[in-house]
């Protein structure tokens, strides 16, 4: 079993995209995968084309356990499962922070489903506050997609800094580079110069590509609608890559 | 619902039909058909299915399900198939059939052909809802082969249950029944004619108490006869150490059974037999022990110290190249015109009619009789032999009662059937207990004596080796702390042996009435 959240401080960097990509390659290798979309704006769940709707909302997510069990939903795919998005949980922040035990609330709330799952992804939508420490002290890893552009890499190191300011370990937050303009010098010369400065970054590059986008028009991961594109190599790649250096059972132990 | 369902159609229905009327009310969408091998696997003596699992490959995929039931426990990608335990990448189905496979090879029972097509039933979200199976089995990938077997299955998705609720009600009012418990698995290794559970090294006798001793003791070994055919035929193919195992037991069993089921047949017969599956045992004594040392790598390395677990290596290579030719050795006694004529022979005396002419004493005794004295004498000898030891624990007579045991163990097994089972089952399990222990004792007693022995053969060429020696040494150290504890043990797993609940069972099952 291993949890692992797609989140980034920035937003518009492809996580829901490569969230909704590796559940599906997870699912498909075999591993009974649970995909929670925690994003109020429901992306995730739009993708898989479910209702952006919890069974008694924020607070049934909050209770947990059966609550919440009872609004997963089958993706069109075997083994790939999906807690659906609500809007109510922009509030999820604020709700936390009145509970006691604040930022062990995601926790605790995932808990039960980890006997169940093999892995599960969470597509975390924008945040640095108390939502993010729950998602740090929820999860095994993090992954965090990096635009190589300045801003984005600066983004990343507030995180980092934020992290060891608060003792969260830096050694279990991967990086990969998403949305890569091949034509772009600058984005050449960050991916050489970011892969010496930090840590954790997998070798893997996602590019900025038009058939990613279609995975809004075809409500599908772009790895199954169209498996032989350039978008869903790259992907695949990022899948053996994640398996390779964050799920491998040596790794694990 | 959230279980899967098989369907059959009525006869005549075909599926096509079924697919058109459901899309009157329904958005359908039809998946490409997908036409693959499958290949179930299982050990030689049918480990999985007597836990109640099909493990089968299709495609660079395994899977692991549970007999009569199609959710999988577990699936794994591979690139070649695993053919031993330690072959298995590691995770959840290796952790699950490591105790029940053990060191045996899994073997390919059989291959079949699948061709399904999975139809999509969408809401008007165009989400799938629930699946729809048509599956058909055929012997070959043949295009107008018979199918075996064809079904409908409806698989519903989690959170939409409604739609497959829906769906079921429809179908059993059209007249589809729900095939349940047959499982394919059946049909499919009939097609190959393997029967589930065919083989097992466990001794499966029946007898009947008033059957003549000598018609009885015939039974039993021919059965252990079969075992050794069985096996004799693979322990060539040297797939896993198994087959030479049972070959083994079974040649023990018959040598026990010819000593402790007495005065059956003419002295002349028995004596010329109990000599000659000596001979037979010994053919392959060297061999048995080293696939035991090699068994034990893992346990060894894990008894060392970590900086010397790799100084090791070199006394396993060296076992390995031993192996080898013990092989070899084996192999050539097989073949030998004396192993052949002994086992020719042997058949011939088992299956060839009685004659009345030239009786032993307990031939026409009914068997019933003479199972239950030699079972309680053999019972009487193991509790005097181990009360002396209670008094004066020496290795010689540890190792002494070790084989009374077996004795009892054997005769016990070769009688069970006229005995309550229940009762008998019960007997059997204390008197394994105690056979582990004296088992554990002697085990590590006779494997210093060979790691010490060993290192005498080990060519002392290279510094490496001293290093192997030091190994070995450690490892002798550890055994002989191990062998104490064991030993320290005996008093207490004797004792529970023959406890008064113990002995009254003995004595009501084997002792006579008045």
């Amino acid at each position: 079993m291993a949890t692992l959240a797609l989140y980034s401080n920035k937003g518009g960097v492809g996580k829901t995209a490569a969230a909704v990509n590796l559940s599906y390659l997870a699912a498909q290798a075999g591993a009974k995968t649970l995909i929670c979309d925690l994003d109020p704006q429901s992306s995730t769940t739009y993708y898989f084309r479910v209702k952006h709707r919890l069974k008694s909302q924020a607070k049934g997510f909050i209770k947990g356990r059966k609550h919440l069990y009872k609004s997963i939903k089958g993706t069109d795919y075997e083994n790939l499962d999906l807690l659906p998005a609500d809007f109510s949980l922009r509030n999820l922040d604020a709700t936390f922070a009145k509970l006691r035990r604040s930022k062990q609330q995601l926790r605790k709330i995932l808990k039960p489903f980890k006997n169940q799952y093999d892995l599960i992804i969470l597509d975390c939508p924008v945040t640095i506050s108390i939502l993010a420490e729950n998602i740090l002290n929820a999860v095994d890893y993090t992954l965090v997609p990096l635009i190589p552009t300045t801003l984005s890499v600066r983004t990343h190191r507030q995180l980092l800094s934020f992290c060891k300011k608060n003792n969260y370990k830096t050694g279990k937050i991967y990086t990969f580079f998403s949305m890569v303009d091949r034509h772009k010098k600058m984005h050449h010369d960050l991916i050489r110069s970011v892969s010496k400065e930090f840590d954790g970054v997998l070798q893997s590059y996602i590019p900025y590509l038009a058939q990613i986008e279609r995975m809004g028009i075809y409500r599908e991961p772009v790895v199954a609608f169209a498996p032989t594109s350039a978008a869903s190599k790259s992907y695949q790649n990022l899948w053996d890559k994640v398996q390779k250096t964050i799920l491998s059972p040596e790794k694990r132990k | 619902m959230r279980n899967n369902l098989k369907f059959n159609l009525p006869d005549g229905y075909k599926e096509q039909q079924l697919i058109r009327e459901l899309a009157d009310q329904y958005a359908i969408k039809k998946e490409p058909a997908i036409s693959e091998n499958f290949a179930i696997y299982d050990t030689f003596d049918w480990r999985l299915f007597n836990k109640s699992l099909v493990l089968y490959r299709s495609g660079n995929k395994l899977f692991l399900r549970k007999l009569a039931k199609s959710e999988i426990i577990h699936t794994i990608e591979i690139t070649s198939l695993p053919v031993f335990i330690w072959d298995f990448p590691d995770g959840k189905l290796k952790k699950q059939l490591e105790p029940i496979i053990k060191m045996r090879t899994l073997l390919k029972l059989v291959e079949v052909h699948c061709r399904s097509k999975t139809y999509r039933i969408l809401n008007q979200d165009g989400k799938t809802v629930t699946r729809l199976v048509y599956e058909k089995i055929l012997p070959s990938r043949e295009k107008y082969a018979p199918a075996l077997a064809a079904h409908l299955w409806l698989k519903p998705v989690k959170g939409y249950p409604k739609y497959s609720q829906n769906l079921a009600k429809r179908f059993e009012e059209t007249g589809f029944t729900i095939s349940k418990k047959e499982d394919i698995y059946f049909k499919v290794l009939d097609v190959v004619d393997k029967k589930p559970g065919s083989y097992s090294a466990k001794l499966n006798i029946q007898l009947d108490p008033d059957m003549r001793s000598d018609d009885a003791t015939k039974v039993i070994l021919h059965f252990l006869l079969q075992i050794m055919r069985i096996n004799e035929a693979s322990i060539e193919k040297d797939l896993d150490t198994e087959f030479l195992h049972d070959f083994r037991v079974a040649i023990r069993r018959t040598r026990s059974a010819l000593g402790q089921i007495k005065d059956v047949f003419p002295m002349g017969t028995t004596n010329r037999f109990k000599k000659d599956f000596a001979f037979v045992g010994e053919l392959s004594n060297q061999l048995r022990d080293l696939d035991v040392y090699l068994l034990k790598e893992d346990t060894y390395k894990a008894m060392l110290p970590p900086v010397l677990q790799k100084d090791i290596d070199p006394l396993f290579e060296y076992l390995r190249q031993k192996r080898s030719r013990a092989l070899k050795n084996v192999l050539k006694g097989l073949k030998s015109k004396k192993y052949g004529k002994i086992l020719h022979d042997w058949e011939a005396f088992l299956n060839e009619p009685r004659k009345d002419s030239d009786t032993a004493a307990n031939a026409k005794l009914p068997v019933i009789y003479l199972a239950r004295k030699r079972i309680y004498m053999k019972y009487q000898g193991v509790v005097k032999a181990g009360n002396l030891i209670i008094e004066n624990t020496e290795d010689e007579m540890l190792h002494v009662l070790r084989i009374q045991c077996k004795k009892l163990r054997y005769l016990m097994e070769f009688f069970s059937s006229l005995f309550p089972l229940k009762k008998i089952n019960v007997l059997i399990e204390q008197l394994k207990k105690l056979q582990g222990n004296l088992g554990d004792f002697n085990d590590l007693c006779v494997q210093e004596d060979y790691l010490f022995n060993i290192t005498r053969e080990l060519p002392a060429t290279h510094q490496q080796l001293k290093k192997t020696l030091v190994a070995i040494g450690s490892l002798i150290g550890t055994l002989d702390r191990e062998r104490k504890t064991v030993k320290d043990a005996f008093a207490k797993t004797f004792t529970d042996f023959v406890s008064s609940k113990n002995q009254g069972l003995f004595r009501e099952l084997f002792t006579l009435k008045p």
